[in-house]
């Protein structure tokens, strides 16, 4: 609330006063209507049926009155359903759970740094203070590759890592939904730091034997957002190809993009990036109606490379003795927080209720023109959303986001989960944390989820869905042998 | 950090050397000689190249992170290392990084939390194992001849590069005690190099760790699933001192060995050489076994090739494995050394003469069986009373030394196959062959006694002994009477 009523802030009176409030401007328009119907329904019953028959001849309709009257209706119904956008259906998708024998306790990662940074104590001891504090579990997974010593990231091994990860993940997709790879009228795959010829779409074309007149796309270099970008691109092609299927694949390959020197800021990424994947289906057939899990409302892309700054924020580069690793520079999260400030300007009137709307404008007025020291009003997404997905980057971004957005732990808490028990798994990240909505059982129909993704650029993507379909806990997600232990309590630095 | 397998002698500097010997020297024969054996030095290459070493972990993390301590009998094993080979015809192994293998590696090393632990070392000095859920360290490796060529042309030394082998480090903080070497030979066939500290396990327990892993790949049911209880080595007998046991280790720590060339030879025993051989030695010992035979057999040739001692005394220390003779017994799956060494000494008239053998095998039988849970225990106990103030074990002696060592591993025999032989992983067949090597001995040398491929009596005796003794003990008539088929012996 605005610093103009403070001694008020802790009363629970407040409390009613605001409810009383949303609920006054949220239904302001059938708050007016029921007066409205209400007078019209007493003036009908007095004037009686012969008095309402009187007035309908009156109005002397003829025929050519009526003929035109009811073409320009169905004239105006056939322009607004032809000029709306055509409803996108999440069918489902997969997530990507890496085998075993890819594991990475961190006494074996230490053990790595140790062994392969003898001659750089330093360097692995700031490997292990951002370990501690990382917020990563023990059963997070790096590419087979990654665990030999010294690492050996050849291209073979990252086309290796890139079929066990895509095609496990396609495979999984097939049998979820039934689709017939035939089938596929539009194929996205996004993976940055990995861009081989010919590209990973066409591995997955040659792979599954897909159709030779599909539309095949492959983003490289759009970092962790990706995945959001991914899906803005399949909503607009699906809004020109009717009666199509599109399949997106996240995923970010980690073999060959595994930093091998002792740069300490380039070692962080070491330290949380791991393996993942997911496979989106997307579809705008009518006939997903009922079977889709969720149906696509808004995408908003906001884009701070025009700053110089935010673009060299995360900067892939040579370090001194010539390795390649990317750069992450120390105001990361001040950048993160202005990209995201731009992204909920632009999303907040698509999606807050009019209260929060109307308390915003009111705000923004009075700090305009009466007081400009007043704190602006940060609304309340919690009214909009019912929950959120915050791309896993690191614990930093999760908390600085709750902070930002005044978010509970609970709302939080798949976000959290996905770091400690998959790592940052770049732009699939966000299909984990759905996932794990899911598998706790608590997406009901009608619910609203807000994805969030920050990546190189530097950019800030949401997508908002809805849930179309209450959803029951699923048996073949890679949450499903370990969701029981979880949520689990992340102590702020584990003792190595 | 890869072993460095090759032993090539600079070429630049042998060359040097060649010229200079030239110039300076008055002997051009010794000259010559010289040459001719830096030529050999310089192209003896080794036919194993080690090309990756990779660390494999358990599927679930390992939870408490506990430190277990080690036993008493594991810290006396302290100055040696162990090493076993398995050889298999066909290599299961399909492309190694995604092999179904090595899921069920990381599925069976869940109930080894002690493998994938690390050393450390306490206050008092006292080794334990810090369960930290590190993982274990494979190394792959690539071999240039066929795996029977190998078997008929290579020698002892060289099969010791089928196992990786070095000294516990000063800080053993980032040191995987056990290695799984995975061989792959030219054509098909592979052999599996297990080798660990020989603090952690003994022959018994490091077989059961391979047969584990095979078991859960063919989804059977784990026969010895591991018990790592170091309360198992405490018993309820009253300390008896100044048994045999007791006097025969007071002399292993104050025991001078020089440090001699050791090299190794493999001996095949067939079922039905045995077997003749023990009927002719049925009337003077009737229940000897094939150990017991091939014990005093290759006992008394030894003792023929060494040079004669000042008391005309020749000593056997027999190593047995006292999981079965304790009352009551350690399950076989008990993880860590339950090895007992007990010393049988004899004249040198008794042992001379060939016909002489039966009368040794007696002996040698009488002695095995006198070996019971008394023994046992009173040399655990004389260990653990070697303690220093402040609870501080002694440091280790050499356990397998200075006399000759013979190890027994009947008690992997069950009914007519043994537990040493496991079926692989895919095709279900058995192993070609296994060999165990210990690091680390000193003195008159190593008899190890193992069963062989073939089922029944027959068995494989691997000797070690210094470099000159070998050739003679190669060709000894004696031994050659029960027609021995000689593997990686380098003929």
């Amino acid at each position: 609330m605005p610093p103009v009523l403070p001694d008020f802030s802790n009363s629970v009176k407040l409390k009613y006063v605001k409810l009383g409030y949303q609920y006054l401007v949220n239904h302001i328009l059938y708050l007016l209507m029921i007066p409205v119907m209400v007078g019209i329904l007493i003036e009908a019953l007095r004037l009686g049926p012969d008095e309402i028959l009187s007035l309908w001849r009156s109005l002397h309709f003829d025929l050519v009155q009526i003929l035109c009257s009811s073409f320009l209706i169905i004239f105006i119904a056939t322009v607004y359903f032809m000029s709306k956008p055509r409803t996108i259906y999440l069918v489902d998708y997969a997530c990507y759970k890496p085998p075993v024998t890819c594991r990475v306790p961190f006494s074996t990662f230490m053990e790595h740094s140790r062994l392969i940074l003898k001659d750089k104590p330093k360097s692995v001891e700031f490997q292990m203070r951002i370990l501690e504090r990382s917020g990563l579990g023990e059963e997070t997974c790096l590419p087979p590759a990654i665990h030999y010593i010294p690492p050996k990231p050849t291209m073979e091994a990252a086309r290796g890592e890139a079929e066990l990860v895509i095609f496990s993940v396609m495979d999984s997709l097939f049998k979820k939904t039934g689709l017939k790879p035939k089938d596929i009228d539009i194929l996205i795959v996004n993976c940055s730091l990995f861009s081989p010829t010919p590209s990973l779409s066409a591995m997955v074309i040659n792979k599954y034997k897909l159709r030779s007149n599909i539309k095949s796309f492959n983003l490289s270099g759009m970092g962790c957002s990706a995945g959001l970008i991914s899906i803005d691109l399949a909503r607009d092609l699906l809004q020109v190809h009717p009666n199509s299927n599109a399949v997106v694949v996240s995923t970010e390959i980690i073999t060959p993009n595994y930093y091998q020197g002792n740069e300490r800021a380039m070692l962080l990424p070491n330290c949380l990036f791991r393996m993942g994947g997911a496979a989106i289906l997307l579809s705008n057939r009518r006939s997903q109606r009922w079977l889709a899990k969720y149906r696509l409302v808004h995408v908003v892309r906001t884009h701070k490379g025009a700053d110089d700054k935010a673009y060299r924020c995360v900067f892939e580069e040579e370090d001194r003795e010539g390795k390649v690793g990317i750069n992450l520079s120390k105001d990361l999260m001040a950048i993160a927080g202005e990209a995201l400030k731009s992204n909920i300007t632009t999303i907040g009137p698509l999606v807050l209720p009019a209260s929060e709307q109307l308390l915003f404008l009111l705000t923004l007025i009075g700090r305009k023109i009466f007081n400009p020291k007043w704190k602006p009003y940060i609304p309340d997404f919690k009214q909009a959303f019912e929950h959120f997905c915050i791309h896993a980057g690191g614990r930093a971004v999760i908390d600085e986001l709750q902070k930002n957005l005044q978010l509970s732990a609970e709302h939080v808490e798949a976000s959290r989960m996905t770091l400690h028990r998959f790592g940052n798994t770049s732009s699939s990240s966000l299909w984990y944390e759905i996932g794990y909505i899911e598998a706790k059982g608590r997406m009901r129909r009608g619910d609203r989820v807000w994805q969030i993704a920050f990546g190189s650029g530097f950019k800030c993507n949401s997508a908002v869905w809805k849930c179309n379909r209450t959803i029951k806990k699923p048996t073949d997600s890679p949450w499903a042998d370990c969701i029981d232990r979880y949520p689990v309590h992340i102590p702020e630095v584990v003792k190595l | 950090m890869l072993p460095n397998k090759n032993r090539p002698f600079p070429l630049s500097l042998s060359y040097a050397s060649i010229h200079c010997c030239l110039l300076l020297s008055e002997h051009p024969v010794q000259v010559l000689f010289f040459t001719l054996l830096v030529k050999k030095m310089v192209t003896k290459k080794s036919m194993v190249s080690v090309h990756s070493m990779l660390t494999a972990v358990s599927s679930k993390p390992v939870g408490s992170g506990e430190t277990h301590p080690l036993s008493v009998l594991d810290h006396a094993m302290g100055l040696h290392t162990l090493h076993v080979v398995f050889y298999y015809k066909k290599n299961p192994f399909g492309i190694f990084d995604v092999d179904p293998l090595r899921i069920s590696l990381s599925e069976v090393l869940c109930l080894y939390p002690q493998v994938t632990g690390r050393l450390t070392r306490g206050e008092s000095g006292k080794w334990s194992v810090k369960c930290n859920d590190a993982g274990v360290r494979v190394l792959r490796a690539k071999v240039e001849v066929s795996m029977d060529e190998w078997l008929r042309s290579a020698d002892g030394s060289e099969e010791k590069d089928l196992t990786f082998w070095e000294e516990i480090p000063e800080e053993p903080r980032t040191w995987s005690p056990f290695r799984i070497q995975v061989n792959e030979f030219e054509g098909g066939g592979v052999a599996f190099g297990l080798s660990c500290t020989h603090m952690n396990a003994d022959p018994t327990s490091i077989t059961m760790l391979f047969k584990s892993w095979i078991e859960n790949h063919r989804q059977e049911p784990i026969e010895h699933p591991p018990l790592f209880d170091s309360a198992t080595l405490h018993h309820q007998h009253a300390p008896n001192t100044g048994t045999k046991s007791d006097i025969y280790y007071a002399t292993k720590p104050n025991a001078e060995i020089p440090s001699v060339k050791m090299v190794t030879a493999t001996f095949r025993f067939s079922d039905s050489a045995i077997k003749k051989w023990l009927g002719e030695v049925r009337d003077q010992c009737a229940k000897a076994t094939p150990f017991e035979l091939l014990a005093s057999l290759f006992w008394t040739r030894v003792a023929h090739l060494k040079a004669p001692k000042n008391d005309r005394k020749h000593s056997l220390s027999i190593c047995l494995d006292f999981r079965r003779i304790v009352q009551p017994p350690i399950s076989l799956g008990y993880f860590g050394n339950a090895l007992h060494f007990s010393l049988l000494t004899l004249n040198e008239e008794e042992m001379d003469d060939v016909g002489k053998l039966g009368h040794v095998v007696e002996l040698v039988h009488r002695h095995i069986s006198d070996v019971g849970e008394g023994e046992v225990w009173s040399a655990v106990d004389w260990l653990e009373s070697q303690k220093e103030e402040g609870g501080k074990y002694a440091p280790p002696f050499r356990m397998y030394g200075p006399e000759l060592t013979c190890v027994s591993m009947e008690h992997m025999i069950i009914g007519h196959g043994s537990l040493m032989f496991p079926a692989s992983f895919k095709s279900g067949e058995k192993p070609v062959h296994v060999a165990c090597h210990v690091g680390n001995v000193r003195g008159e040398g190593l008899i190890v006694v193992l069963p062989s491929a073939e089922e029944g009596l027959a068995r494989t005796v691997m000797v070690t002994l210094p470099e000159e003794e070998m050739p003679e003990l190669c060709e000894d008539q004696a031994i050659q009477c029960l027609q021995p088929t000689m593997v990686i012996s380098g003929r």
